[in-house]
């Protein structure tokens, strides 16, 4: 399914409860979509950074299973993000729904 | 694995050499971790590279995504020479100086002429004084936040072509090819500038990322 524009606020939905690294993030995502949203993971890294360039993840390193890894965590203004996307989408689904009728 | 090296390859084309080795660790690191979970599902090794391999997708349009987000060779370059034509200033205070001076100078020489009545050379010292103020202003002014470099660049580029019109008067837009093939390069620099600028925390913008 095309999802475009919205893996960022996927990403920062993933990040919402604890900090992870990107292949979880992306098992995340497809896990709790059911496979719906089954999307390229090499565009996850790019969306990755562009949210850390904009301060809205953090990343530092850690292990797992002994093996380093890439953490990210949600900041502040993530945080903030994160609301406001849930409301325009829950917004934007109503108006959908409004319009195409309940399935 | 050949496959992912060529993936790899493809995905860092252009990027500068900082940014191609955050790229390699992370896509090895999630590569390996498809694999490894591929491989605990009942899959055969060989299976499990192919089908981690066509996780990730296409190489181009990882490319392109990377190139928006990561510092492109040409980017890396500029961030680390884009001070270079400061250093000789700085490092020589008495020419610090004489810059910061010929401004008021100039002001002073050209009212002189004007109200002497040599009003075209007058305009031409003038024009002159506030060509080279941006460049006086930029090794002076306290420009540390994102709003005031911002004001500066306005400032900038309105003295540069303020200056440039002074001197053409009305054949400006007879001459014009010739002021854009002299100010392209600036121009140019200026948008890697806020390409660079997008991409980077402000907290770790060099000094000439704000100017």
């Amino acid at each position: 399914m095309n999802f475009k524009g919205t893996l960022p606020t996927l990403i920062l939905e993933a990040l919402h409860h604890e900090p992870s690294h990107g292949y979880r993030i992306a098992q995340s995502i497809k896990e709790r979509s059911q496979g719906v949203l089954d999307f390229k993971e090499g565009t996850l890294y790019p969306a990755l950074h562009k949210l850390e360039n904009e301060g809205m993840v953090e990343s530092y390193d850690g292990s797992e299973k002994t093996r380093p890894r890439r953490y990210y965590r949600i900041t502040k203004s993530g945080r903030k993000m994160l609301t406001r996307d849930r409301a325009e989408w829950r917004a934007h689904s109503q108006a959908v729904t409004a319009i195409l009728g309940e399935a | 694995m050949i496959e992912l090296e060529n993936w790899l390859t493809q995905a860092t084309r252009h990027l500068s050499r900082d940014s191609a080795a955050q790229v390699r660790g992370e896509i090895q690191e999630h590569f390996d971790s498809a694999r490894e979970e591929a491989i605990v599902g009942g899959a055969t090794s060989d299976e499990a590279d192919r089908s981690a391999l066509v996780a990730l997708g296409d190489a181009k349009a990882a490319n392109r995504l990377y190139r928006q987000v990561l510092l492109t060779s040409a980017e890396a370059r500029m961030l680390r020479d884009g001070n270079r034509e400061a250093h000789p200033v700085c490092s020589r205070p008495w020419l610090k100086w004489l810059i910061f001076a010929v401004f008021p100078v100039a002001l002073v020489v050209a009212a002189g002429l004007i109200f002497s009545g040599r009003g075209s050379a007058g305009r031409d010292v003038l024009t002159g004084a506030i060509g080279i103020c941006p460049l006086a202003a930029a090794l002076l002014l306290p420009i540390r936040t994102p709003a005031w470099g911002r004001v500066f660049r306005i400032v900038k580029w309105v003295a540069l072509v303020g200056a440039l019109m002074l001197i053409y008067g009305p054949e400006t837009f007879q001459w014009s090819w010739l002021l854009i093939s002299c100010l392209w390069p600036l121009a140019w620099t200026e948008w890697i500038r806020a390409r660079i600028r997008r991409k980077l925390p402000v907290a770790s913008w060099p000094r000439h990322l704000y100017l």
